[in-house]
């Protein structure tokens, strides 16, 4: 009807401000439509920071600043896609609870504003004064994985070279640490080995511990993106999202990895299915291995884990049919009291079975946050710069004269790991910490431990962009610090790949760049003479450059930022004239990318050639007797309680993804038990209904979730609730010193 | 810890005063954002849209031909429940903070040996006959001819949010701030210029995507399939959303909410609009009965005035209730354009019309009080009545039509027409004893000998009728499934519990104790007979007690009245 009626529109209105409001337009860059309102004027691309993905995300800006963002799609790693973390990760930057202004304790108790000369003068007076009383390494500090890796190397080396610190340590301790020892000792340098790609080209996938559907969605959209009908085995006592996803499920009892793998190893050397020439050129050690499992028979192993023979025969038989078998694993293998000794099991089977530096192979550790990589090479925690030794002499004069510094300032001793920094300060070695962007009193091991030792100290720092962590809130001093989105830097990403990260949000109120904050520290401590390089996070790029010389992972190739930029990330090593490497023939992204050539600049794995980093390059194969559970289900603590990720849409402690009312209303708001119908219907529990569940260190209220993914004697409680770290037992892996989070003893009772 | 902050010492602050302008600079710094002079603008050459590599396979190769219709397709064997999607949609149209127009849910079952686990990705079901479009009372949703996708008009819509109600999915969403309901319409603006929907972009492992689906294939599933465990019945409006899948599903497949049982909406203003509407029409009936019933008694005629001004000032005070739930109540008068459709637009229609009948009923026995009793007068309470019976059955059919059990058929029924008798004959009864009261026409004892009595008894027996029926849903409770009447019966002994003993309590002494008291003394032995005061009193207090039964019987009919919706994830 062409006629159109005066007033038509008070009657029947199709467009009005509402409509309008709703109004999608071309948003350029290589865009679709966008909401018209929120329209760019620029993009730039920026590595994720929540997980290690390191997923690229483009952000869209209006006069400089950030108004949206879509996930990158051509990066090689995520491929146009993002998971909720990211899409939500502007979006918990606006939020009440971002700490604005530097907050003293006043006499009263209370954190009180104060500017920032104020709190830099509390900073050093009362370290001093504790340095002075009880020597230098009575301060210590506990950083992450979550800044950027310039901030981190600034962090320790301001830390220890400048205000005479020995002792710091990260979070990285609670996810990485064991990945870590696993490789330096197997591969003689902390290592992994692969490259996303992988994820495509395998023929056979095995996932320890591992539900990447939910802990890292994005590598999951790789391994879907596998044309090559690939096995999919997962180890896991819970039927997870990704064990759903298997081929073959082994649904072992918890805590019998160990014995399964070297199961796996005897049935697999016992038919002959290794690579005897792999093995003689390139391990040591396979003698002592080989003998080691012969005791770990299918019907021991079978009776440990719970599985049927039947079912690892039918696993050894997939490894040796498969011509590209790859390993992976996460928290399940690194959170154990034996997860060193269980991940160089997984590191064995790919040596033995020669599947190594061929695409879709590989021992792969998955890591889990955005820049534990950068925080394993430059904390400068207990490893010197550029993942060396304090203890050799020979390391600490090449840090010293890098850094156009003296030697004497470097620590001659190793740090303490996280569990004896909290040791320390039990026993009063330890009076003043700083915290950096980590929230122990919600993660640490055994929390209401936690919390009474962080009480007795002195003086307690924490830096974070909120001023609500459960951390912050027992801080003496909490130093506000700008966020991701506000500040430059570089991370590395699981598969090596270094990726920048940009200022495209102007922090609130007072907040500075952790970078900032570590330099004004040095400024105040009257150090900063020895920091005079570190102008900018880019400067500092340069410093690590130089310390990555010569060390495996060496990446002088990597000219600046803008480079990095360019290439959509560089993986390590990346030497300077290796110019051989070339941009690929096929961008992974498009069809048929079946096998990525050696010499691939976008998509590059180690052991290529087959030399690992030991002294006679060869790969070392180590191994231990298991150690039955250090908490086993008693008559009073009948189940097992597991721990784990719960949502693809809450990160770790939930300080940054519980800001974000989306993500919110995606996860259940409180604390559940997932609790096996058989265990529920012994105990009387409704499903749905508000129980009790006790280990011998607390008492936790949650809500029953009744479901047949836990296994009948095991229950599972997500670690995004505070409350889980109530129940956890502190045990530790005697080599990585990683708190055993999976497994302890535990009671349910009706409220 | 310590908690005093020691004071500088002398190097310290000789440190610090030099330091305002390297601190300053490090805060300017702080707030200079550079990237895009930094680095080189990403793509900025390309207008077409990089993403499309991805998704061109996702979309249907040519659009819906005659009888056909675009549908999401969702293949839960590529379902990981990462939610990707949700907040996809979230970010690329533009919602507000907290709005999500796509869900995620969760089901769960199989055994101890093969437990079987399964995200379900879903927003609106763009349904055949869409529930949300039949009972809009503004002809603010429509069906295009063309694609098929239930699309709402934001600016027609006046935010009665009778949608949501109706739609058993849970899609429309309600905006506070605007006044209005958003929802879902499958990115059309992305589909006219060929671009995917922002899920079907985002989905990181392509278990998302648009299909041409053939209405009568879809009609033809809705009548034998279930469309997937858990969700409502696809028969009410027949959901075009297919969702595959290679395995199959087990029989106790259930969603994660399952045992979850939480308070719905109170919808407050519509709580005083329906108690009060039905007072209003049932001080008319019963009014009327009584004239007929009582012809002659000239003490009725008496009150009738009195009884009709106040029926009337309850009828416009729920009429003015019921404008405050609108979100846009400026835009009220649209409420007319759904009549062929929208049982509310009917409501609004026959209370129209019953008020304007009542206002005219009212002016004439005040105006022309020697008309009273005249043919023409008592045709125009009749239709009064009429109308106001009219108008609810439409209040009953409003709900009844969501196909909620709490609501359908005899359960809305007979709670608003009990309703209605109650407050009615406790208005009539009220009105009259205060009226007899205050002008002295007779005593009270005359007028409850002549009619009051008979108001109690009746209002005793409607009274424990009402409550009776309520409490049969507590039978619900020994049910040995968790039907939705069983949840709604376990939400009013739980959650609910302080509203229910209130209902109870109000009900029981309010239209039972106290009518029965004042029962016994005009029946009883006249020797303890009250006084006036006691029982205007009595009179007074039964009613305010009714009506304050009826409103939170009411709260409990709206939070009680378990929704629908497709399967959930875990809620704590």
């Amino acid at each position: 009807m062409a006629i159109k009626l005066p007033f038509a529109d008070l009657l029947h209105q199709r467009d009005g401000r509402y409509t309008r409001e709703m109004l999608l337009s071309p948003g350029g860059f290589g865009l679709g439509v966008v909401p018209d309102r929120s329209k760019p004027n620029a993009t730039t691309p920026m590595t994720c920071g929540f997980c290690s993905t390191g997923c690229s995300l483009n952000i869209h800006l209006q006069d400089g600043a950030a108004v949206g963002l879509t996930p990158n799609t051509n990066y090689p790693v995520n491929l146009g896609m993002a998971c909720p973390k990211g899409w939500e990760a502007l979006n918990v930057l606006h939020s009440s609870e971002r700490a604005t202004t530097p907050l003293l304790r006043n006499q009263k108790g209370n954190l009180e504003p104060v500017d920032w000369d104020v709190a830099m003068g509390a900073f050093c007076s009362r370290f001093k004064q504790i340095q002075r009383d009880h020597g230098p390494e009575s301060v210590a500090w506990l950083g992450t994985g979550q800044l950027a890796t310039e901030e981190l190397a600034l962090l320790g080396a301001v830390a220890k070279f400048g205000m005479g610190m020995i002792h710091g340590d990260g979070n990285t301790r609670q996810c990485m640490a064991t990945a870590v020892v696993a490789y330096k000792q197997s591969f003689g340098f902390d290592a992994p080995p692969y490259t996303y790609q992988d994820f495509e080209e395998s023929d056979c996938m095995i996932f320890v511990g591992a539900n990447v559907c939910i802990a890292h969605p994005i590598l999951w959209e790789r391994v879907m993106r596998n044309k090559r009908k690939p096995e999919i085995i997962v180890v896991d006592p819970r039927r997870t999202e990704t064990a759903m996803n298997a081929t073959q499920h082994l649904a072992i009892r918890p805590k019998s990895d160990l014995a399964l793998f070297y199961g796996l190893a005897h049935i697999l050397i016992e038919n002959g299915w290794i690579d005897h020439d792999y093995i003689a050129a390139h391990t040591n050690g396979f003698d002592e291995f080989a003998a080691h499992v012969k005791q770990f028979t299918p019907e021991i192993v079978a009776e440990k884990t719970g599985l049927t023979i039947e079912s690892l025969h039918r696993v050894a038989r997939t490894i040796h049919e498969r011509p590209r078998v790859s390993f992976w694993w996460t928290m399940g293998v690194n959170q154990s009291y034996e997860g060193v000794r269980a991940a160089q099991s997984l590191i064995n089977l790919a040596l033995i079975t020669g599947n190594m530096g061929r695409p879709g192979t590989g021992a792969n550790s998955i890591t889990g946050q955005c820049n534990a990589m950068g925080s394993r090479l430059f904390s400068n925690t207990t490893g010197l710069l550029g993942g060396r030794d304090f203890t050799k002499a020979e390391d600490r004069a090449t840090v010293a004269n890098l850094l156009k510094i003296d030697v004497n300032h470097i620590p001659s001793v190793n740090s303490w790991a996280y569990p004896e920094i909290l040791e320390g300060i039990l026993r009063g070695k330890i009076k003043g910490l700083w915290v950096v962007a980590t929230n122990p009193v919600h993660s640490w091991i055994n929390q209401n431990q936690c919390r009474d030792i962080l009480d007795r100290l002195d003086f307690l720092v924490v830096q974070d962009m909120y001023s609500t962590t459960e951390t912050a809130r027992e801080a003496d001093l909490v130093l506000p610090a700008a966020a991701w989105g506000e500040k430059d830097g570089t991370f590395i990403n699981s598969e090596r790949r270094f990726g920048v990260i940009k200022k495209v949000s102007a922090a609130p109120g007072q907040a500075l760049a952790d970078f900032q904050i570590m330099r004004l520290v040095a400024h105040h401590w009257g150090c900063e003479s020895l920091f005079r390089e570190w102008k900018s996070p880019e400067a500092a790029f340069q410093i690590l450059k130089r310390l990555s010389a010569g060390q495996p992972c060496d990446f002088t190739g990597i000219k600046d930022y803008q480079h990095l930029d360019n290439e959509g990330g560089i993986q390590w090593p990346y030497v300077a004239g290796a110019d051989d490497l070339k941009p690929a023939a096929k961008r992974p992204d498009e069809e048929a990318a079946d096998s990525t050539p050696s010499g691939d600049l976008t998509q590059r794995r180690l052991f290529e050639d087959g030399r690992y980093y030991h002294a006679d390059g060869k790969a070392k194969l180590l191994f231990e007797m298991p150690r039955p559970m250090p908490e086993p289900p008693t008559k009073d603590y009948p189940m097992i309680l597991l721990t784990g990720r719960g949502t693809a849409v809450q990160w770790h402690t939930q300080t940054r993804t519980g800001k974000s009312a989306v993500l919110n209303k995606l996860s259940p708001e409180s604390i559940y038990v997932e609790v096996n119908p058989r265990d529920a219907r012994e105990a009387g529990i409704q499903p749905h209904e508000w129980i009790a569940v006790e280990s011998q260190r607390g008492r936790v209220r949650a809500r029953a979730f009744v479901t047949n993914t836990v296994q009948p004697g095991q229950v599972f409680i997500p670690m995004h609730y505070d409350a889980a770290n109530q129940l956890t037992d502190a045990v530790f892996d005697p080599y990585s010193r990683q708190p055993s989070y999976k497994a302890c003893a535990v009671r349910l009772i009706r409220i | 810890m310590s908690s005093v902050a020691l004071p500088l010492t002398h190097a310290e602050r000789t440190t610090t005063s030099s330091m305002p302008s390297f601190l300053e600079e490090l805060l300017a710094d702080q707030q200079d954002l550079t990237a895009v002079e930094r680095f080189s603008q990403f793509h900025s050459g390309s207008s077409q849209p990089q993403q499309a590599r991805y998704y061109s396979s996702l979309l249907p190769a040519s659009p819906p031909g005659p009888g056909e219709q675009y549908a999401f397709e969702v293949d839960l064997d590529r379902c990981s429940g990462c939610k990707a999607c949700v907040t996809a949609c979230h970010s690329l149209n533009g919602l507000d903070e907290d709005e999500t127009w796509r869900d995620v849910g969760l089901l769960h079952g199989g055994s101890v040996t093969l437990p079987v686990l399964q995200h379900v990705t879903t927003a609106c079901h763009h349904c055949l006959d869409p529930a949300c479009m039949n009972v809009c009372p503004t002809r603010a949703y429509e069906k295009d001819p063309v694609t098929g996708i239930v699309k709402h008009l934001d600016d027609q819509c006046f935010g009665c949010q009778y949608c949501i109600l109706a739609c058993p999915y849970e899609v429309p969403k309600y905006s506070a701030k605007r006044g209005i309901v958003r929802k879902c319409d499958m990115c059309s603006q992305r589909l006219a210029v060929g671009e995917a929907p922002a899920c079907v972009q985002a989905c990181p492992h392509e278990a998302i995507r648009i299909a041409v689906v053939k209405k009568a294939d879809v009609a033809a599933d809705c009548e034998a399939n279930p469309f997937l465990p858990g969700a409502p019945d696809p028969q009410y409006t027949q959901p075009t959303t297919n969702y595959k899948s290679s395995k199959p599903f087990p029989r106790n497949f259930l969603p994660a909410d399952y045992f979850a049982v939480h308070a719905e909406h109170a919808h407050t203003p519509l709580i005083v609009m329906l108690v009060l509407t039905q007072l209003s029409v049932g001080a008319f009936l019963v009014g009327q009965i009584l004239q007929v019933y009582a012809q002659g008694s000239t003490l009725f005629s008496l009150v009738l005035p009195v009884q009709t001004a106040s029926a009337l000032g309850f009828g416009l005070l729920a009429l003015a209730a019921s404008t405050m739930h609108l979100g846009r109540p400026m835009l009220a008068y649209r409420a007319v354009l759904g009549l062929w459709t929208s049982w509310l637009s009917r409501e609004i229609v026959a209370f129209g019309a019953f008020a304007k009948f009542a206002a005219i009923y009212a002016a004439v026995l005040w105006l022309w009080p020697e008309q009273q009793g005249a043919p023409w007068v008592f045709g125009l309470a009749c239709a009064v009545v009429t109308a106001g019976l009219a108008g609810v059955l439409c209040s009953i059919m409003i709900y009844h039509c969501t196909q909620r059990p709490f609501w359908i058929g005899p359960r809305t029924f007979l709670k608003f027409s009990l309703t209605t008798l109650w407050l009615g004959l406790s208005t009539v009864l009220t009105v009259s004893v205060l009226a007899v009261d205050l002008q002295q026409p007779a005593s009270i004892q005359q007028l409850m000998v002549a009619y009051g009595s008979s108001l109690c008894l009746a209002l005793v027996i409607v009274a424990a009728a009402k409550l009776l029926y309520e409490v049969a849903l507590f039978g619900h409770l020994f049910s040995k499934q968790t039907t939705p009447l069983n949840r709604s019966a376990r939400l009013m002994v739980g959650e609910l519990r302080v509203w229910t003993r209130i209902r109870f309590l109000c009900g029981l002494v309010g239209g039972i104790a106290l009518p029965a008291i004042l029962l016994n003394q005009t029946w009883g032995s006249a020797s303890h007979s009250m006084s006036p005061a006691v029982i205007v009193g009595l009179c007074l207090a039964s009613f305010t007690l009714s009506v304050i039964g009826e409103f939170v019987e009411r709260t409990l009919f709206f939070t009680a009245a378990v929704a629908m919706r497709m399967p959930g994830s875990l809620r704590t």
